[in-house]
């Protein structure tokens, strides 16, 4: 009897061997899953952020989606690898067979443990394979306590602790405010003949200010009504295209440390080097081929330099612009040009910056003009502090975004700054005229506003 | 108390004794055989396996002197038929003849054959008709001998080694599909190296032959090989190897045969598709348990392990396989058949 005691411990030896064996390959296959997992999300996550930083948001989108679907996909078919080779109790004894060579003896005493009638020779069995335990020891058939799959993880790590100072590195252009040279940092002077006008994602936020003479901004009216056309003209896809650019913009920006709730206001004045009488819109600015329009990111003015100049938009980009933003209609245009009494400073005169200087800043509570300040019809927006500046001024201005890029195609090249334009007039709203407000009484804000809700 | 008997409570030898025994009896096979280490391996194995052995191979290259050297080296009876296209299966199990008994009286009487032994060589066995042929299918089966519907049993052990000559076809019977399979193993002797020749001559022609020991005393040597037969059926068999086995044979059979019961095979090997009319039956898969567990007990394991199904596998499958014309127009033998199989099972291990 003791005899068979001492057999059955041994046994027990064995089988309770085997079990660390199988823990132990278990536990290396949880560590494999976890760290490719991590390694594929990582790596990804780390060339997303590279991408944000140097590529243009239609690609940067693509790159990024591409990125989530191999890392998706890798992580499934780590988890289906990994089910697929879950050590069972059989596969540990075989593992443990091969590896200390121990031919088929941990794999016949683990089959056959539970069988009632054993052989003469499964006493033998089991004295031999006890005999050699410490050659099937978990630490021997498994001397790993880290999974293989630890270096690529250590390598997706290295590769996005490399990519995000690549993509500081490679996006501190595009951070970089406005060339100096101009009138100073987000000052941008540009002639209204190369501007490329595109209508804005409404929900952004303006950013930009535009100082011009009456007669430049009936030009430039016109050209937002032209936009604005060409922007009703556009198909679904195209619309959609832009959506997909403002989201991947936005994801861009969030990536790259930018705020996108407070840029950086940029000041443009605008010039105009051909002035002559304002042309209504016509077909031909609408075209696609007119190079009225360019690929500017979806933002609302881009840059058109005319003779083949850096950022001129390829024929057929108008279909891609975003949604419209607002435009200045020609009569009203003219309206405003024909109250503009006071002369306008020439084009690049010393006396716009001080103009510009002293006109209230975008956000601002005391400012005159422009669409929030409750302009328009709409009756949330009616109502605000009256406007500080007299009517008639030479010069207003309009909100836009402008974000300047270097698209210089010559080297040596002046760099080509595209503003980003904006009119943030809500869905309510309609162009309207720059006009002082003035106070209204407290007790005529509910008439007047009972009016406009009709 | 008979022979057959007294093995029966003989007891079980331990798998030490086993090797050594083994290893003794192949050293002294060695004294005369020179070289064909394996063949030697695999004709002892299938002995204590339990079953018998088809020798294949050119003349001159030893078959007949190794097969006396066992009967010698065992010390059991041993008897040597010549076949030839004329002998009769009565020539081989024994016929009945009229004797006169000492009361003058004439009865019949049954005259064993050479077939009444322990170790039976069947010299170039396909020289006989078909009909001689079957006549050993019996004895090997069933290790009995029917004659005129009365049935002897033989004594075991009983073992028979039969030759083949390939290169001589002419005149001669290839053997029936059901004779092959009963034959455990099938072991080549191929021609020996120059080192070996040298030895073979300097230890043939001179004036003494090499003495040859039993290894059994005459009135044990049944006994205790009977025994050590018992020892290999006791290897304990794993189930995975039993299927690895399974596997293999499975593997033999080509997809598109008409006797297939299971259409799915595991395991598709696109040599056999192509070149195998027949794969091994089931007596295959029973040869490489029996081939692996004599092969487990000479490595001084209790069990089988996958090397030792291997190890067999081209002596238990090659004469199962039957090919097809294009296989001997393609120049392929059932051989390089097997070991594709081998390697294509092989990959399934657990």
């Amino acid at each position: 009897m003791p005899e068979t005691r001492r057999d059955e411990q041994k046994l027990w030896l064995i089988l309770f061997q085997i079990k660390g064996v199988r823990s132990r390959l278990n536990f290396l296959a949880i560590q494999r899953w976890i760290f490719a997992a991590l390694a594929l999300l990582i790596g990804a996550v780390g060339l997303t952020f590279f991408a944000a930083a140097t590529s243009g948001p239609l690609t940067f989108l693509a790159i990024a989606i591409f990125l989530m679907l191999v890392a998706l996909l890798g992580v499934i078919r780590e988890t289906i690898v990994v089910r697929a080779t879950r050590i069972t109790p059989a596969r540990a004894a075989a593992i443990g067979d091969t590896r200390a060579q121990l031919k088929g003896r941990l794999t016949t005493v683990l089959a056959l443990n539970a069988t009632p009638r054993h052989s003469p020779l499964w006493a033998y069995l089991v004295e031999d394979t006890y005999g050699r335990r410490e050659e099937f020891e978990p630490s021997r058939v498994a001397p790993r306590l880290l999974s293989r799959a630890f270096y690529p993880l250590l390598a997706a790590i290295l590769l996005a602790t490399l990519a995000v100072p690549a993509a500081r590195f490679a996006s501190a252009p595009r951070q970089r405010p406005a060339r100096p040279g101009l009138n100073g940092p987000n000052q941008i002077i540009a002639d209204i003949g190369n501007l490329d006008i595109r209508p804005a994602d409404p929900a952004l936020q303006p950013n930009a200010e535009i100082y011009a003479d009456p007669a430049t901004l009936k030009k430039l009216a016109d050209k937002l009504a032209a936009a604005e056309k060409a922007d009703r003209d556009r198909r679904p896809l195209s619309k959609l295209i832009d959506k997909a650019r403002n989201f991947a913009d936005a994801f861009q920006d969030k990536l790259n440390g930018l705020d996108p709730a407070r840029p950086r206001p940029t000041q443009m004045r605008l010039t105009d080097r051909n002035p002559g009488p304002p042309s209504p819109p016509s077909d031909s600015d609408n075209s696609p081929n007119s190079g009225s329009t360019g690929n500017s990111g979806g933002s609302g003015l881009a840059d058109n330099s005319h003779h083949g100049a850096p950022g001129s938009a390829p024929p057929g980009a108008a279909q891609n612009s975003p949604p419209p933003m607002t435009s200045l209609p020609p009569q009203q245009a003219d309206e405003l040009a024909s109250k503009d009494s006071s002369p306008a400073p020439a084009p690049g005169s010393d006396q716009a910056p001080a103009a510009a200087q002293n006109q209230p800043k975008a956000g601002d509570p005391n400012a005159g003009g422009g669409s929030n300040h409750g302009s328009g019809s709409d009756p949330a927006n009616l109502f605000g502090p009256a406007s500080p500046l007299p009517l008639g001024s030479d010069s207003f201005k309009i909100a836009i975004e402008a974000d300047p890029s270097d698209e210089s195609t010559a080297s040596g090249s002046p760099t080509y700054v595209p503003p980003r334009i904006r009119v943030p007039l809500n869905a309510n709203q309609y162009p309207d005229q720059p006009l002082a407000r003035a106070a209204v009484p407290a007790a005529d804000q509910n008439i007047i506003k009972r009016v406009f809700q009709r | 108390m008979n022979e057959a008997q007294s093995t029966a409570v003989a007891e079980l030898p331990t798998i030490a004794d086993f090797a050594r025994t083994f290893r003794r009896i192949q050293a002294e096979i060695h004294k005369v055989i020179i070289g064909h280490e394996q063949a030697v391996e695999e004709l002892l194995s299938a002995l204590f396996a339990g079953g018998h052995v088809l020798i294949e191979g050119v003349p001159g290259t030893g078959k007949t002197t190794l097969v006396k050297t066992l009967g010698l080296a065992l010390n059991l009876s041993f008897n040597r038929i010549q076949f030839t296209v004329d002998l009769m299966p009565a020539d081989i199990t024994g016929t009945r003849v009229i004797l006169s008994s000492s009361e003058g009286r004439r009865e019949f009487s049954f005259q064993p054959g050479p077939i009444f032994c322990h170790i039976l060589l069947g010299d170039e066995i396909n020289r006989a008709t078909p009909k001689t042929q079957s006549a050993l299918l019996e004895a090997m089966a069933e290790l009995q001998v029917t004659v005129s519907g009365t049935t002897y049993p033989l004594v075991p052990p009983y073992f028979v080694m039969a030759t083949l000559n390939p290169i001589e076809m002419e005149g001669t019977y290839p053997l029936p599909e059901a004779q092959l399979d009963r034959f455990l193993f099938k072991v080549r002797l191929g021609y020996p190296g120059e080192a070996e020749l040298v030895r073979i001559i300097g230890s043939t022609t001179g004036p003494d032959g090499a003495g040859v020991e039993p290894v059994f005393e005459p009135h044990e040597a049944a006994l205790r090989i009977e025994a050590l037969k018992r020892l290999v059926r006791e290897v304990i068999v794993a189930p995975p190897i039993e299927q690895y086995a399974a596997r293999m044979v499975r593997a033999t059979q080509p997809a598109n045969s008409r006797v297939l019961g299971d259409l799915h095979a595991p395991i598709v090997v696109d040599e056999v598709n192509r070149y195998v009319s027949f794969g091994a039956s089931p007596r295959g898969a029973l040869a490489l348990i029996l081939g692996a567990k004599v092969g487990a007990l000479l490595d001084g394991r209790a069990n089988i392990a996958y090397d030792d199904i291997d190890k067999v596998a081209a002596a238990a499958l090659d004469h199962r396989i039957m090919l097809n014309y294009a296989a001997h127009t393609d120049n392929i033998d059932a051989a390089q058949i097997v070991q594709q199989v081998v390697k294509a099972v092989r990959v399934s291990r657990a």
